[in-house]
């Protein structure tokens, strides 16, 4: 038997050097350059200067930190305090989320009807709490949601709906998700604007053909927006789920963590031991919050990692998605 | 006016503009014109730079900004070349912006110690300038003050004085004021004598029930947790549980113990409870901190609230229709009261940056050597009043002040003491201060947690926090001694102690 020898494709190599190839696209280098300066300065220096000041014992009052090597991390993980900070942070995460994505949603597919000519006003209706200094939201809404005069209280009590006035913020069985409240009604605009975006990927002619076949707006939204919004949908929880676990403004402006620590978050216990011991005559504890900052950083990385893998099941899907839709385009 | 002493019409409007000017001001309770008249700028001998210099201060505001804002706008008339910028800021931030100053070099000139860095620390830390070459004509300045203001130990080192405490500390924050009308319509005269703690409580009732939802018995900040903690300590020590703070929780320095076990304690906070309980409390005091509790007070939301003399000011100026009085703080147990003890020293200590220039230091000096002169106490003691206290007893006598801010100094001046010091008493256990961590939670978060429900045995919880108060304070003198400091627990424990008389050098001296 003869065999019939086929050259082999020669491997394709780079024959350019890295510095050849990095001055070859030197202007893209150039001006990615003040961003990652900023990256540096602004978050990867904090991270690793939380993690190195983790390590000492330091006021941050006196320029010799004293070295303790792991002590601060044991101490945090015995602290009761922090394991009730910690699971406040992620009980505001699970209440914040579905809600907020879900209220989002229904504003969003509204508010993508081209019907609506008013659509533009009720989208930047939706968004202007977003742009609000949130302390101020915080302190305006001490005396909306206030137990005396305040407007919430005061229809719910002409309504009849309550008998006494409810103290959102006082009431330890309340505080933590009445802030749940105010920060799905600060920050409602931003997964609203992502849903928007997303929705607006999906080819009206889809709908189109859809109601050619008899197909009614369940139809619709179960078998044409939910299936194609779905790789988008794990970003924008990912991305909505880290951001809700930063509400430090809201929930000192609104509560501080208490009453007694009922809705003290991650970040206010962190505040708390770095700096809110300033008012009493001992030394703020640099060190200490830092290793707690670290403990919270992690689980927050968990968080990242897991919209990582997200993305990358989301560009699978999406590019399944196009092919399937060129593929139906050309037949 | 016209040369010919005639009136003309344009002296007239002006005259008359003026004069309205004033009665407006005065009606707003703003006595610009007294402010300006009791400042007189006089050279102390501080060779003062004639070069353009920007000096700046920093310190906690409140009563103290109305004086330095009237006296520093008269001393850059005096000095034009010199322009001062006075930054008045809440404690949290001084604890911030004053080390970050420091460690960047943009430290004010003049500024304010966070309240938990000890002047040891500052001292040692190379924050502070001693004030001795610094104040002219120093010794004569420093020997106008009464006894006890300059402590070795406290406000200097090895003979140099590093801190000046501006203003006295013979005030206590948990007094009484109250709405005269409420109160009159409750039946109840607080200028009569003490106020027993079941008197309050039934008057908070009583108010309550006249007010018919439109108003409450009694109000208080509870968001700002510090109130809880300053109530219930201050009903204790006046009932005889004495005390003194170290770090963040109290030590009884007669004993060297924990004083979170005596009964005093629990009936304190029952006062409380019993408030919550009858409904006397103003619904949100808890999302309420204490600004925001002393702002409904002339809005006639409440009969009464438990706070200190800086209140006083604050409404005669913004409140002047509000009708108000003080007392003294209501009594567990009426026939006993014992003064609120102090720490030795004085409040409000100021310092010089040693990092600042020598242009700045000599203004500085010129500066505190006007508050070491008769003159100077007589106008903060008219400016800033009851609110922080001048520290000559002269001076609040000869001072303009309003009638119920004298009447809370002389209330003070019976009702607070001077107490021991373990710094005083041994300097090394200003190491200990350094080592001691927040006990979590404390006196003022366990109240907190009690009133609201969240916490069910009080009786335990503050065995739990008198227990760990212990531990830390051990753990800190232990943490202390082996870094080399000469300290021991016998340090705490100052058994010629007498609540009712000042704690001076010659008790020391018998220990």
């Amino acid at each position: 038997m003869t065999t019939i020898q086929m050259p082999l494709p020669k491997p394709i190599q780079h024959t350019r050097s890295l510095r050849q190839r990095i001055a070859d696209n030197r202007w893209v280098y150039l001006f990615m350059l003040p961003s990652l300066v900023l990256t540096l300065m602004f978050t990867l220096y904090p991270i690793f200067a939380s993690f190195y000041y983790s390590l000492f014992q330091w006021s941050g009052f006196t320029s010799a930190p004293h070295y303790i090597g792991t002590l601060n991390f044991s101490e945090v993980i015995v602290d009761k305090q922090f394991y009730n900070a910690f699971k406040n942070s992620f009980i505001f995460m699970f209440c914040s989320v579905p809600i907020k994505l879900s209220l989002a949603l229904v504003i969003a597919i509204v508010l993508n009807d081209r019907a609506l000519r008013l659509a533009p006003i009720f989208r930047t209706m939706f968004f202007v709490p977003v742009v609000t200094t949130t302390a101020i939201v915080g302190i305006v809404m001490t005396f909306i949601m206030s137990p005396f005069n305040g407007p919430i209280n005061m229809i719910m009590l002409d309504l009849g709906v309550l008998a006494r006035p409810i103290d959102f913020f006082g009431d330890p069985k309340l505080a933590l998700y009445s802030v749940v409240g105010v920060e799905i009604w600060k920050w409602l605009g931003i997964p609203m604007i992502y849903w928007l975006a997303a929705l607006q990927t999906i080819p009206a002619s889809l709908y189109e053909a859809a109601e050619v076949d008899g197909a009614n707006w369940r139809h619709k939204f179960a078998y044409i927006t939910v299936p194609l919004l779905k790789p988008f949908a794990v970003i924008i929880v990912l991305i909505t789920a880290v951001g809700t676990l930063n509400v430090f403004a809201l929930a000192m402006t609104l509560t501080g963590g208490g009453p007694y620590f009922a809705s003290e978050v991650m970040e206010v216990y962190i505040y708390r031991t770095a700096f809110g011991a300033a008012n009493s005559l001992t030394l703020p504890r640099i060190g200490y919050a830092c290793a707690a900052a670290v403990y919270f950083g992690l689980s927050v990385m968990v968080m990242a990692t897991l919209q990582l893998f997200g993305a990358r099941w989301a560009n699978k899907e999406r590019a399944g998605l196009s092919a399937a839709e060129t593929t139906a385009g050309g037949a | 006016m016209s040369a010919k002493g005639k009136m003309t019409r344009r002296d007239f409007l002006k005259t008359a503009s003026m004069g309205s000017l004033a009665a407006m001001l005065a009606a707003q309770g703003l006595p610009l014109a007294a402010q300006d008249a009791v400042i007189n700028i006089v050279s102390s001998g501080a060779d003062i730079t004639s070069d353009p210099v920007t000096f700046r201060w920093v310190d906690s505001g409140d009563q103290k900004a109305v004086f330095w804002n009237a006296y520093f706008a008269e001393y850059m008339e005096a000095h034009p070349n010199v322009t001062i910028q006075y930054d008045a800021l809440p404690w949290n931030e001084i604890a911030q912006v004053v080390p970050l100053g420091i460690r960047n070099g943009t430290a004010h000139d003049v500024f304010q110690r966070p309240l938990s860095v000890t002047l040891a620390q500052a001292v040692n830390e190379g924050w502070v300038a001693a004030l001795d070459d610094i104040i002219p004509d120093f010794e004569a300045w420093k020997a106008s003050f009464p006894g006890g203001v300059f402590v070795e130990g406290i406000t200097g080192f090895n003979g140099k004085t590093y801190s000046f405490p501006a203003t006295s500390n013979k005030r206590y924050g948990t007094h009484l004021l109250y709405n005269v009308a409420y109160l009159e319509e409750a039946g109840v005269d607080p200028q009569a004598g003490p106020m027993s703690a079941d008197d309050f409580v039934a008057t908070a009732k009583k108010v309550t029930e006249n007010g018919a939802g439109r108003y409450f018995g009694f109000i208080m900040g509870g968001n700002q947790v510090n109130r809880w903690g300053a109530i219930v300590r201050e009903f204790s020590r006046m009932a005889g549980a004495i005390s003194m703070g170290v770090g963040n929780f109290d030590v009884d320095l007669s004993t060297g113990e924990i004083p979170y076990t005596n009964p005093l304690y629990l009936e304190a906070i029952d006062v409380l409870l019993r408030l919550r309980d009858d409904g006397s409390v103003f619904p949100g005091t808890l999302s309420m901190n204490a600004p925001e509790a002393r702002a409904r007070m002339p809005q006639g939301a409440a009969g009464m609230i438990l706070q200190g003399p800086w209140n006083i000011p604050i409404w005669l100026r913004e409140n002047p229709d509000f009708d108000f009085n003080i007392a003294g703080q209501p009594l567990l147990d009426p026939p006993t009261l014992v003064p609120i003890t102090v720490g030795p020293g004085g409040s409000n200590e100021i310092h010089v940056n040693a990092a600042a220039s020598d242009e700045t230091k000599a203004i500085a000096g010129d500066i505190f050597h006007y508050l070491g002169t008769y003159e100077g106490q007589v106008a903060w003691a008219t400016l800033v009043g009851a609110a922080d206290p001048a520290i000559f007893a002269e001076a609040i006598a000869a001072a303009d002040m309003q009638p119920l801010e004298r009447n809370a100094l002389l209330m003070f001046n019976e009702q607070v003491r001077v107490g021991p010091s373990q710094i005083v008493r041994n300097a090394e256990t200003a190491a200990v201060n350094l080592e001691l961590r927040p006990v979590t939670p404390n006196l003022a978060e366990t109240v907190q947690g009690i009133y609201t429900g969240q916490i069910d045995d009080a009786a335990a919880a503050l065995a739990d926090l008198a227990g760990r108060a212990n531990a830390e304070l051990d753990r800190a003198i232990a943490a202390a001694a082996e870094k080399g400091a000469d300290v021991s627990r016998d340090d705490y424990v100052f058994p010629n102690w007498d609540p009712y008389q000042d704690y001076g050098e010659e008790l020391y001296a018998e220990l």
